[in-house]
């Protein structure tokens, strides 16, 4: 028991009651979906999509405060914040992929390389910093030797740090971080899309070309919605600091999937409901 | 063909457009104290020291520079809407967003400094006079750079998405790149002068901020003097790389390899930044040498 009398700490594990209370209502969401006359294919591709954002998020290297002033691995930033700025870097190439060939995969695959290039410059970038500007090789502080590159750390660490720095398997999970949040964003950004392009011309009588800009604009300011919600739910499961997929902290990750789809389900109802057709 | 050559023009001025935004967005933040350093800031006056230097961080760089560049663009795009001339519409609508970011850098600093009167950290209102033109100055050449980006890529490169929404996402992308680079410079090397340079700063020392400068009390002025030489440009570099890349593998590839081309050439690009990243790792490791002897350091 802590201080204040709750349990000692977040822990790594699952609640029950909670997951069961999360799994009610993302089944109360989709069986909702159902009722009201829409389809479910594109609420399951947002549930995806949210789950996909939660997990990416996990991989980003993230070190807050503490790796500003290279007390601690990763980059100097916040969680939620980082991966937004990927994950929108991709869906700006997915959203353009889409509108210029029409096709899902290219689409997704392009939200994803996106995302994925706009970490791996940024992770450059942060090393070259460190490197070249401070004089500060990378170390990890939660791993003595890295999983992809063999380097070992312990010596590398300068005295009273926690290590500094983006080690390799840092920079992989931000990069994988990237690809896999530009992904999600993507997938949840054409899902949206398909639902207004088919919902508001009925609402609204009028042509489809016509109410195509508006119906692109709802999916992108919706889909950056559902982005920051799974990005601070999965900031939430990390509190705090990470560094990646070899931290001990990525072991919370299903929680956070569970968080996501609940969430992303919850969420896409509503989203949805805009284009309700009322017979008003 | 030519539709190629007008989309590599656009996309080289898109790209230095960024590179601007980049380097002005990190030099309002390090100017401003607005990063993850600002913690620093905060905690100096709780450890006993007391300091000059602004601090104003409500949110961090993504979010906000999200919101000042989504209001740019907003209203950019609105008055273009009544036919206002796209430099005139961008230019209002910049100056609108700085009018925003100089309410919110007011209310952050005092709001701020006010939370620790108990500890004796004076509100300057000199500070404010003098350093609140400084951080608008630069924000309005990061926001206009990023709105004008937008606009090329909505109006010349033809990306669906309206005018504020582009705002939004590459204001976050611009606070996000900015501050992943920018920070640890701003918050080792300037704000931990006084540590070795070489290490990180040991965590026994946080807090003790450098407060002096050659003559008098350190001014946030002149922290945006120090991180304007490598801080700032790196921004820059990091923002105008990712900008240029996405869009020259967009325009140039987009139609080849049955539309795959373009997302060949995006991870042909990651693989190419990995293997820089690990050059770079690496010859930190050689160069800079271990702290201390391997078995010792895992006794």
């Amino acid at each position: 028991m802590s201080a204040l009398g709750g349990a000692a700490a977040g822990g790594e594990g699952i609640n029950p009651t909670g997951t069961l209370v999360g799994i009610v209502i993302l089944l109360v969401s989709i069986a909702a979906t159902y009722a009201l006359g829409f389809s479910i294919i594109p609420l399951i591709g947002i549930i995806i999509g949210g789950a996909l954002v939660g997990f990416g998020v996990h991989f980003v290297p993230v070190g807050g405060a503490p790796a500003a002033m290279g007390q601690a691995p990763g980059i100097a930033t916040g969680v939620a914040m980082l991966a937004a700025g990927a994950g929108l870097a991709g869906l700006f190439g997915g959203a353009w992929a889409f509108e210029a060939t029409g096709d899902f995969a290219i689409a997704v695959a392009g939200g994803a390389v996106g995302g994925g290039l706009m970490m791996s410059i940024t992770c450059m970038m942060v090393n070259a910093t460190y490197v070249f500007a401070m004089g500060i090789p990378a170390a990890s502080g939660k791993v003595a030797k890295d999983p992809i590159t063999g380097d070992t750390f312990p010596e590398y660490k300068s005295q009273g740090t926690e290590g500094h720095g983006l080690p390799f398997i840092s920079f992989f999970g931000g990069v994988i971080g990237g690809i896999v949040t530009g992904l999600g964003g993507t997938l949840i950004y054409l899902a949206l899309l398909g639902i207004y392009e088919t919902g508001l011309p009925v609402i609204m009588q009028a042509e489809t070309a016509a109410i195509q800009p508006l119906a692109i604009s709802l999916a992108g300011i919706f889909a950056i919605g559902f982005f920051l919600v799974n990005a601070v739910l999965a900031a939430y499961n990390i509190t705090g600091t990470i560094e990646g997929p070899h931290d001990p902290k990525f072991k919370r990750v299903p929680r956070a999937i569970i968080g996501c789809a609940v969430a992303s389900a919850f969420c896409g109802l509503i989203s949805m409901l805009i284009v309700l057709n009322t017979g008003m | 063909m030519e539709e190629i050559v007008l989309g590599i023009g656009i996309t080289a001025l898109a790209g230095a457009f960024a590179t601007v935004a980049g380097a002005a967005e990190d030099t309002e933040s390090d100017i401003g104290s607005q990063g993850d350093p600002n913690s620093q800031v905060q905690l100096a006056p709780q450890m006993g020291y007391i300091h000059r230097i602004f601090n104003k961080a409500i949110s961090g760089e993504p979010p906000a520079y999200g919101a000042w560049c989504a209001i740019g663009a907003g209203v950019a795009w609105a008055l273009m809407r009544i036919n206002f001339n796209p430099a005139l519409a961008i230019i209002l609508g910049s100056v609108i967003a700085v009018f925003v970011q100089g309410v919110y850098c007011t209310s952050g600093y005092l709001g701020r400094t006010a939370s620790l009167a108990k500890f004796q950290q004076p509100v300057y209102i000199d500070i404010i006079k003098s350093l609140l033109s400084v951080t608008m100055a630069h924000a309005f050449v990061a926001i206009f750079c990023t709105v004008a980006m937008c606009h090329l890529m909505a109006t010349a490169l033809h990306h669906p998405f309206a005018l504020p929404l582009l705002g939004l996402v590459w204001g976050i992308a611009l606070g996000a790149a900015g501050s992943a680079t920018g920070n640890p410079f701003y918050g080792k090397e300037r704000q931990y002068q006084n540590q070795k340079f070489g290490a990180g700063v040991p965590i026994s020392a946080s807090g003790n901020i450098v407060r002096y400068a050659e003559a008098g009390q350190r001014s946030s002025l002149d922290n945006g003097w120090f991180t304007t030489k490598f801080a700032g440009p790196a921004s820059g570099i990091c923002f105008g790389l990712i900008v240029f890349l996405e869009l020259w593998r967009t325009v140039l590839f987009e139609k080849t390899v049955a539309g795959w081309g373009a997302i060949i050439v995006g991870v042909i690009l990651i693989l190419i930044f990995t293997f820089i990243d690990r050059w770079i790792e690496v010859w930190g490791r050689k160069t800079y040498g271990p702290y201390t002897a391997a078995e010792e350091a895992s006794s």
